[in-house]
């Protein structure tokens, strides 16, 4: 069995004057959970269409399960699930039916459609929602009901952009549960996300994506690693002199301090003990401090240091 | 593939609020505003009665009165003519014995009392009955065997009575009306053909983005779709023309089974035209269902669903529109198989229905066989 399940090689695609996708290269591995992060605008959605070869590009190659994709490649397309960012239902149909219909669309046979509708129906956990037509569904149960839709025929690729937008925190649980599972059951996994702690939840790699193109790609650890820091500590303390900052800033490992008159704020890089060592400093120099937080590096770091921007400013 | 593709299809038509409103419920109402408009002319219609008429024959004109003989109305006499002189002639038209004096000679001439329907349809008959005798004459000074087609002549001014406007011309505008309402519903097929690009175009709507993305090819779900949108729209047809005929009581002549034909054949026309609409262009179909609604009731107004001698005055404005006007071409199907016994109008209407509606699924086809898209 072929190994390599997608093959994005040097992808182009403009909008007018705007480039949306620039020289992109990404390759996905069976069994693999993908995660692509970005801001939003960062092209993520513009891959996933190309990808499905809705989107005509200008440039590039893309192989799914080892051949050409193209609008015809019914073959490949039998086997792919997707979960479009914006909800797709339709209004005139309930629960059940629409599960049926999409699901028929990929699984002629009756009986075996009867089973995969039963299973999805599960798998998502509409069970009591079936005569509910869309209108009807919570946001969460919403999404639950397009996941549905897409995953039913029990493909090997499911793609999923940006499952979780607008849901509340329990569907959201209960998705990324279910992406798992999912995975666990043997498809490969392709998710966008514009939030890091979903992705570095579920993701076995990463690629992060910033105008376009593709930043950093990894494991979350490799990521991680990829920056000089590896520690930011923060300590509650007043009345530091520039004297006393300067000793804290000489230490080894330290390679940046922050003061804002009742914080200081210490990046480390590597190291251990940095605490410890900071903390007998000021001890020394007879400061007394209150609460000391410390923190380990995030995906917004990656970010920031690659791009010098937060990935976002805050939860929307 | 095909089949579940349909079955779903006409689901979801059945279930979308839209459609019935403009499809049932808003041609039910207008049919009912209708008839209420038109309620007192049709009344008189209906209730037609043989004419009283006073006849002056002071030339004993053999060929006049074989021809009274002969006229008649939806299966009555169209005149009970009394022959008598000048003086008991006005004696009985002042005393409302009769309707008219027709007196006989060179020409046929004409006395009423007063304006009404009858008086009209007298009017008409006199006026047609010597046009034909000026003709007949005409024919035979100039070569005397011709003359014996004098009498068939003739028996024509009878066919042509038949047809008379019985109302001023009402009759006609009256069933005007309903044969535009019945255009109006097929163009409205168009709300429902507009369905058909936007569920299966990626750029058009996200459920087109995702059966994009699946094993079904795109021409199975636009021409399951299209099939699905004929057999609604042709029920919709059906139900318009039994409420009008069996509830509303209009009447569509002796060849209903026709009327249903091409009431079938020209739901196809709007659901076609729909079909062309949406795929054209990216706005959505709540858009372009406005669009396809303003259109339909544009070219109903051109072809006399509001104004009931629009059509006239289009056809002596710009001659050539009431031939491309879908609604004209509708209404007129209704109307030649009203009027005419022969079929070749009709025959012609149909034929034009039937060529319009490929040629605008053709181009719909063409124009969504698109497969990848350069911007969603
Ligand atoms: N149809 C379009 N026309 C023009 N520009 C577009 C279109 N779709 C997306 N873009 C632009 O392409 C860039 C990438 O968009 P997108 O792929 O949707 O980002 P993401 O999914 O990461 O939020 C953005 O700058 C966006 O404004
Ligand atoms: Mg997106």
């Amino acid at each position: 069995m072929e190994n390599t399940v997608v093959k994005i090689e040097n992808l182009v695609k403009r909008y007018g004057d705007l480039i949306a996708l620039d020289h992109l290269d990404l390759e996905i591995k069976r069994g693999e959970v993908l995660g692509l992060l970005g801001p939003n605008g960062s092209g993520k959605t513009t891959t996933i269409n190309c990808l499905l070869s809705l989107l005509a590009f200008n440039k590039g190659r893309i192989e799914i399960f080892g051949k050409e994709m193209s609008p015809v490649a019914y073959d490949i397309k039998k086997n792919i699930g997707i979960i479009m960012q914006n909800v797709a239902v339709f209004d005139e149909l309930t629960v059940y039916e629409n599960i049926d219909y999409f699901c028929g669309l990929y699984i002629t046979d009756k009986a075996k459609r009867k089973q995969y509708v039963e299973e999805a129906i599960h798998f998502t956990g509409l069970e009591e929602f079936l005569k509910f037509y869309p209108k009807k569904l919570s946001g969460g149960l919403l999404r639950r009901l397009n996941i549905a839709c897409g995953i039913a025929h029990k493909p090997e690729l499911i793609i999923l952009d940006e499952p979780t937008v607008a849901v509340d925190p329990q569907s959201r649980n209960k998705i990324l549960e279910g992406i798992q599972q999912l995975n666990r059951d043997g498809a490969t996994i392709i998710y966008t996300s514009h939030y890091m702690e979903e992705v570095e939840q579920i993701c076995t790699r990463i690629a992060i994506m910033d105008k376009g193109r593709k930043i950093a790609e990894g494991t979350k650890d490799e990521l991680k690693r990829m920056i000089k820091n590896t520690e930011t500590i923060t300590i509650e303390v007043i009345g530091l002199s520039d004297a006393d900052r300067s000793v804290v800033a000489g230490l080894p490992h330290v390679y940046d301090t922050a003061y804002d008159g009742s914080k200081l704020t210490i990046y480390c890089s590597g190291g251990k003990h940095n605490l410890i060592r900071i903390l007998g400093v000021l001890q020394e120099r007879e400061l007394s401090f209150g609460r000391v937080y410390t923190e380990l590096p995030t995906l917004n770091d990656v970010f920031l240091e690659i791009t010098g921007k937060a990935l976002r400013d805050k939860e929307e | 593939m095909f089949l579940h593709n349909i079955k779903y299809e006409l689901l979801t038509a059945l279930r979308t609020k839209d459609l019935i409103f403009w499809l049932i419920l808003f041609p039910i109402l207008l049919g009912l505003f209708f008839k209420f408009a038109f309620d007192g002319i049709y009344e008189q219609v209906t209730q037609f009665s043989t004419i009283d008429t006073a006849v002056v024959d002071e030339t004993d004109d053999t060929a006049f009165r074989s021809v009274i003989e002969s006229v008649e109305t939806q299966g009555k006499p169209l005149l009970n003519v009394v022959y008598t002189d000048r003086e008991e002639a006005k004696k009985m038209l002042m005393d409302g014995d009769v309707k008219g004096i027709i007196y006989t000679g060179d020409e046929l001439s004409l006395s009423v009392a007063e304006n009404g329907i009858d008086q009209t349809t007298l009017k008409f008959f006199v006026e047609k009955y010597n046009l034909n005798s000026r003709i007949i004459k005409r024919t035979a000074e100039k070569d005397p065997a011709e003359a014996a087609k004098a009498a068939a002549v003739l028996s024509e001014t009878a066919d042509a009575v038949k047809e008379i406007p019985l109302t001023d011309g009402n009759t006609d505008n009256f069933i005007q009306y309903f044969y535009n309402l019945l255009a109006m519903v097929a163009l409205f097929g168009s709300t429902v053909g507009l369905h058909i690009s936007n569920v299966n175009q990626a750029n058009l709507s996200a459920i087109g983005a995702r059966k994009n993305c699946s094993p079904t090819p795109k021409s199975t779900g636009i021409s399951a779709a299209l099939m699905s949108s004929y057999i609604i729209e042709t029920l919709c047809m059906i139900l318009s023309v039994t409420y009008l005929r069996f509830v509303l009581g209009i009447d569509f002549g002796e060849r209903l089974h026709l009327v249903y034909l091409s009431a079938a054949v020209s739901g196809t026309v709007g659901v076609s035209l729909g079909f062309c609409l949406g795929s054209l262009g990216s706005l959505n179909e709540n858009a372009k269902t406005g669009i396809s609604i303003t259109l339909s009731l544009f070219l109903c107004f051109l072809s006399g669903l509001m104004v009931g001698n629009m059509k006239t005055i289009m056809a002596q404005k710009l001659p050539w529109f009431n031939k491309v006007n879908p609604a004209a071409v509708i209404s007129d199907s209704f109307y030649c198989l009203n009027m005419y016994s022969d079929y070749e109008r009709f025959t012609e209407k149909i034929i034009t229905m039937l060529v319009m509606s490929a040629a605008l699924a053709l181009l719909g086809f063409f124009m969504t066989r698109r497969k990848k898209y350069a911007s969603l």
